[in-house]
């Protein structure tokens, strides 16, 4: 007896089907991509039971011929390639025929579509058969009816979550097409109930604002850079804000959103030095780059793509969100109201978004949006007589009034991250200047210290430490970096050699940052230390001209902005 | 207490003793002044408890007494008296002062909670010219250490010997030290000093004063008949500067002062306000000065020289070579040099003031 027998195509379609279908979000998710593809501007998507009993998309697209329609339902039927050459820089998001036939092929569905206002053809189909045909009426578009998905499967029925589990995946899928197709028309009902209503928006903020509320929207800083044939947009969160809300995730590749730990893990390494250890930001990128540099033929869900480059793509989102994270809009606001923080030296160029019209489709869930973000205007250093005039509170913030509210800055973390990028510059230039002493200073050290010391040895050197072994573990100090008048560069070096003691970092480059970041904490100005007015302003201009402002190297807020509606609303003047 | 008193002689104790009151301290009775009547008038005091000075000025003292006076007030109104004479008299913890028709009545502090004066005694026989030492003093202080770490050198090193005075202050950068001869008794003292207290030392006594010395283990008093400063000393052994005044420096400059410091003034406009590096280059007959700051720009200089030795380039902080040069009393000052890495000296050219004055600078150099 033959225990190897070639598959009926039917059970292939079925096991098939599963790499496409694997549940109700999956199919609602080929069926609205395929949607997108006919030119839909408008999707409605009705939703039962979590998609078991019924899931409906509709679309305003193309639609088919009655012929086209029939050939639909077999698989490898796609009308958005013709040739394996065509592959190259695919457009669309289907194109391997995969998808209608395989979710036909579980289910029972009813393709009713029609290429011309009023005449329209419906098929009906069980389990991969069509099963019958008829004329009918509708206006251009197609609306496909999936019934009882996985009837004919039970393996796959039977490991379907409960319908709300099920629903939030179908809910999180049609969230991700509405930020991927901002000017698409989206509405979705779940058991009768309208869950999502979305008029088009203009921005990736306003979409934003229209799924989880205004309020929402605001905690991000706008992302643009070009690098090369690079082109990165979208929103990163705050560094303040990072670790208050969930994680939100959305990465688009030339429009296609997918998943790639890489280019998410290149976002958050740009955030570095500016969060707290363990807080991971919401995350919002369109990655824009020409069709032959990435392979999206990978994943039958294409949730995957490859580069054919990866490094320059990485490096590309990690310089966009470094530098979306350096502008002044970073910064932490008092309260809830975020606006970009008014540097006193900036020049007077501001970029005004035009308001939102207020006829917004809001359902229950959603709140209706109020005109975006203000200004994100870049520091400039050229005009000191544009600095107002600064005080020291507690000997420890420094506070002065802006046009649109009140600046506080951190003395002790603003000079912090200002000695940071300035050592990260010197040690890679190798331009440090060491101070040689005059009494040389012995420096005992426990046996971590040590070993530290010893770890660290080369970039103490660069930074202008000139320490000598002194047998056992004590070390001669010949020579200190001069970073500034106040500097006490023994106590310096004690302090980092405690701190980095019996530290385990584990990669050399996670190493020398971490140097760096304590080399300049300690370094810096104290709070408490008092200040002279010419103090202060070095201080305020020093930090506007570095590139992540609005954090020190541990994450922490360096400014923070009370904002003049701030204070009238808690004077009851508004 | 009863007394009377010229207002230009309360104005003039009030300002001998005012700028020892601490600005901010947890001790609310340091901010008073200790007012005590005496055999010769009123002496009044004030202490921050690491200095303290006292001084005594002319009264007609009625009925003795004393108490405590907040600081600032009691200045104020004596700035402000309208007549020549001051009626003061007390009871309790209560001040009355009248003068002319003003009268105050102000809220002091019992005596007893002011800290008493640390006992020093004046045994060791030894006098000091006040001038002598102010020469000392504003020559040296300005190079004292704010850092924390090394406690030792926030203070001035005051060496006695018996044919000589020495001061020294360093902030392991830059070192100043200036002697000069004299007779001061028979034993080799050595202290060091908080400025502060040497700032109060210059400031109270006129030049021609002869000056006692009193000691105790842990107090240097410094006594003119009316007046008296009493400083802590700051314990622990001062490094040995004398091993580190290069000895062997074959290199030697002479520089004209003035054209020095305004060189060096228009280097440091584009030097880093940080480390204000300028590097000199010397070689027979010009020194050329050059700075060069990522971010800002670059400037050149040259000045004529007397220059014996080897070509040497040498980077300084600026500022610290402004300084040195600011308490330079003659008109040409001489440098001597080794390498780029060795300290330079610096002394003031054919000077014949009687004092011995040298200050050290340790050069900036680029890391490579």
């Amino acid at each position: 007896m033959t225990r190897i027998a070639v598959l009926s195509s039917e059970v292939a379609d079925q096991i098939a089907a599963g790499e496409v279908v694997e549940r109700p979000a999956s199919a609602v998710k080929e069926l609205v991509e395929n949607a997108l593809d006919a030119g839909a501007s408008s999707i409605d998507i009705v939703v039962e039971d979590g998609g078991r009993t019924l899931i409906r998309v509709s679309d305003n697209g193309a639609g088919m011929d009655p012929e086209d329609a029939r050939l639909a339902l077999s698989r490898h039927a796609t009308s958005k390639i013709r040739s394996i050459t065509d592959l190259v820089g695919v457009g669309s998001f289907g194109f391997r025929g995969e998808a209608l036939p395989a979710i036909c092929s579980v289910s029972r569905l009813q393709l009713l579509t029609a290429a011309e206002d009023g005449t329209a053809v419906l098929v009906r189909a069980e389990g991969g058969h069509v099963v019958g045909e008829e004329s009918a009426a509708r206006q251009r578009g197609t609306t496909v009816t999936v019934g009882q998905l996985f009837y004919n499967t039970p393996a796959r029925r039977k490991f379907l979550r409960s319908a709300r589990a099920e629903w939030r995946a179908i809910a999180e899928t049609l969230v991700t097409v509405a930020l991927v197709r901002r000017d698409l028309h989206l509405t979705a009902t779940h058991d009768g109930r309208k869950a999502l209503a979305l008029a088009p928006s203009r921005s990736l903020r306003e979409r934003i604002a229209a799924i989880w509320g205004n309020e929402y929207a605001q905690r991000f800083v706008d992302v643009d850079a070009v690098l090369g044939p690079i082109r990165v947009r979208g929103l990163v969160e705050r560094p303040a804000d990072v670790g208050s809300a969930s994680r939100r995730i959305a990465l688009l590749i030339n429009g296609r959103p997918v998943r790639d730990t890489g280019c998410v893990r290149a976002a958050e390494s740009a955030y570095r030095t500016t969060l707290a250890p363990g807080l991971r930001p919401s995350l919002f990128l369109e990655v824009t780059l020409p069709g032959d540099a990435v392979d999206v033929n990978v994943h039958p869900a294409k949730a995957e793509v490859r580069f054919h480059d990866r490094w320059s793509v990485e490096r590309a989102i990690e310089f966009a969100v470094r530098r979306a994270l350096g502008s002044p809009s970073a910064a932490a606001a008092f309260g809830g109201i975020r606006r970009a923080i008014d540097w006193p030296l900036q020049s007077d160029v501001s970029i005004d978004r035009p308001p939102l019209p207020s006829d917004l489709a809001a359902g229950p869930l959603f709140q209706c949006v109020v005109p975006g973000t203000a200004s994100a205007t870049a520091p400039t250093t050229d005009d000191p007589a544009a600095l107002p005039s600064l005080r020291q509170l507690r000997r420890t913030y420094i506070v002065y009034e802006s046009d649109d509210g009140v600046i506080l800055i951190d003395q002790h973390s603003a000079h912090e991250r200002i000695l940071y990028e300035r050592f990260a510059r010197e040690i890679e230039s190798g331009s440090a200047t060491s101070q040689r002493l005059l009494l040389p200073e012995t420096v005992h050290l426990s046996a971590d210290e040590s070993e530290a010391m010893e770890a660290a040895a080369d970039p103490l050197r660069r930074l202008g430490f000139e320490i000598e072994a002194f047998g056992g573990s004590s070390v001669i100090v010949h020579a200190v970096p001069y970073p500034h008048r106040r500097f006490d560069a023994l106590r310096c070096l004690r302090e980092t050699l405690a701190s980095l003691a019996g530290d385990r970092v584990p990669t050399a480059h996670a190493r020398h940052e971490r140097l760096l970041a304590t080399v300049a904490c300690k370094a810096a100005i104290k709070a408490g230390d008092l200040l002279s007015e010419a103090e202060m302003t070095t201080l305020v201009r020093g930090l506007a001209s570095t590139s992540l402002p609005a954090h020190d190297v541990h994450g922490r807020s360096t400014i923070v902005r009370l904002g003049w509606d701030e204070l009238d609303r808690r004077f009851g003047r508004r | 207490m009863r007394l009377s008193i010229a207002r230009e002689k309360l104005q003039e104790g009030l300002s001998a003793v005012a700028s020892a009151v601490p600005g901010k301290t947890t001790l609310p009775v340091l901010g008073n002044l200790l007012l005590e009547t005496t055999e010769r008038g009123l002496k009044l005091s004030a202490t921050d408890l690491d200095v303290a000075v006292s001084t005594e000025v002319a009264a007609d003292v009625e009925t003795a007494g004393a108490l405590t006076l907040p600081a600032r007030k009691i200045t104020e109104i004596a700035r402000e008296l309208p007549a020549p004479s001051v009626k003061i008299s007390s009871s309790d913890q209560r001040a009355v002062i009248e003068c002319g028709r003003s009268k105050f009545k102000l809220l002091g502090m019992a005596k007893d909670e002011f800290p008493a004066f640390p006992a020093v005694a004046y045994d060791r026989n030894l006098r000091v010219k006040s001038g002598d030492l102010q020469r000392l003093i504003s020559h040296t202080v300005f190079a004292v250490s704010t850092e924390e770490s090394r406690p030792i050198l926030n203070g001035v090193l005051w060496e006695i010997h018996p044919s000589q005075l020495l001061m020294v202050a360093t902030n392991g950068h830059r070192l100043a030290r200036m002697q000069v001869g004299g007779q001061y008794g028979s034993d080799d003292v050595s202290v060091i000093i908080p400025p502060r207290a040497l700032e109060q030392v210059r400031r109270l006594f006129p030049a021609d004063e002869e000056l006692e010395i009193g000691m105790s283990e842990n107090h240097i008093s410094f006594r003119s008949p009316l007046t008296t400063v009493i400083s802590r000393v700051i314990e622990g052994p001062y490094p040995n500067y004398e091993q580190v005044i290069p000895l062997d420096n074959d290199k030697t400059a002479v520089i004209d002062r003035a054209a020095l410091t305004s060189a060096l003034r228009r280097m440091a406009i584009v030097a880093s306000d940080q480390t204000h590096r300028v590097r000199l280059s010397f070689n027979a007959a010009l020194v050329k000065f050059s700075v060069q700051t990522p971010d800002v720009g670059e400037a050149q200089d040259e000045l004529p020289v007397h220059f014996s030795g080897d070509p040497l380039e040498i980077g300084f902080n600026g500022n610290y070579l402004l300084e040195i040069l600011r308490y330079m009393p003659t008109d040409d000052v001489r440098l001597t040099l080794k390498g780029p890495e060795r300290a330079a000296t610096i002394s003031p050219e054919g000077w014949d003031g009687g004092a011995d004055y040298l200050c050290l600078l340790m050069p900036l150099r680029l890391v490579d």
